[in-house]
């Protein structure tokens, strides 16, 4: 099974992009993403600005765990917390849940956007194949 | 139900596929340094606090959940992640 992605010129390079629906019970989130696919990150965070869009606050998100150490993010460290059951949706093609850093220190003027990690690639059994020339790439799953 | 929800992320798409096609154009139009909102291929909301642009979607009815939102950096910037 393909999964399309985008392939797109921003913020000075060509990157695979994903866009997809999220969503949660607790806290209450729902709203589309794009996220740059990054095989650099080992985990998914989700964008600040996205959480801004979705009207989270840091009061949504007492009640998540929050990560021992702090992940670099927008050029800085940031504690976050992890939503264990977030649920992703890619169109007609594929649908998951899985657990999502979110950030919770206030970072002012972040434009930092959605990052899909390599945890998203291992827990659903996905290879990535990017074709920057073509501007062409998928994911691809070995289930 | 997943029929609506497939068509919020349809326009999502086609926006933001709009955005990055025409980021130069929203440059010269001094949209740099600021926050864009996008819908039916056309900047709806701006301003370099994005919080201000959220603010200007809910005034007009609009649900910035499934509006496309994105910075407009400056020509040459790289954003290393």
């Amino acid at each position: 099974m393909k999964i399309p992605l985008e392939v797109y010129f921003f913020a000075g390079g060509m990157r695979a992009m994903a866009h997809f629906l999220i969503k949660s019970d607790d806290p209450h989130m729902f709203g589309s993403i794009e996220a740059i696919v990054d095989t650099g990150s080992p985990t998914t965070i989700l964008g600040a600005p996205d959480l801004k869009r979705m009207r989270v606050s840091k009061l949504n998100l007492k009640n998540l765990e929050s990560r021992k150490d702090p992940l670099a993010y927008g050029g800085g460290e940031v504690k976050v917390k992890t939503l264990n059951q977030a649920h992703l949706r890619f169109g007609e093609y594929f649908e998951c849940v899985i657990p999502i850093q979110i950030p919770v220190d206030e970072i002012i003027n972040c434009t930092q956007p959605t990052i899909l990690g390599v945890d998203f690639l291992m827990l659903n059994k996905l290879s990535l194949f990017f074709y920057p020339n073509k501007r062409e790439a998928y994911f691809e799953s070995s289930k | 139900m997943k029929g609506q929800e497939l068509q919020l992320l349809k326009e999502f798409e086609n926006d933001s596929k709009w955005f990055h096609e025409n980021i130069d154009k929203l440059r010269e139009e001094n949209f740099i340094g600021k926050f864009v909102a996008i819908k039916d291929a056309k900047p709806i909301a701006s301003d370099k606090n994005i919080d201000l642009v959220i603010k200007s979607l809910e005034e007009n009815g609009e649900d910035p959940s499934f509006i496309f939102i994105e910075f407009v950096h400056p020509k040459g910037f790289t954003l290393l992640l």
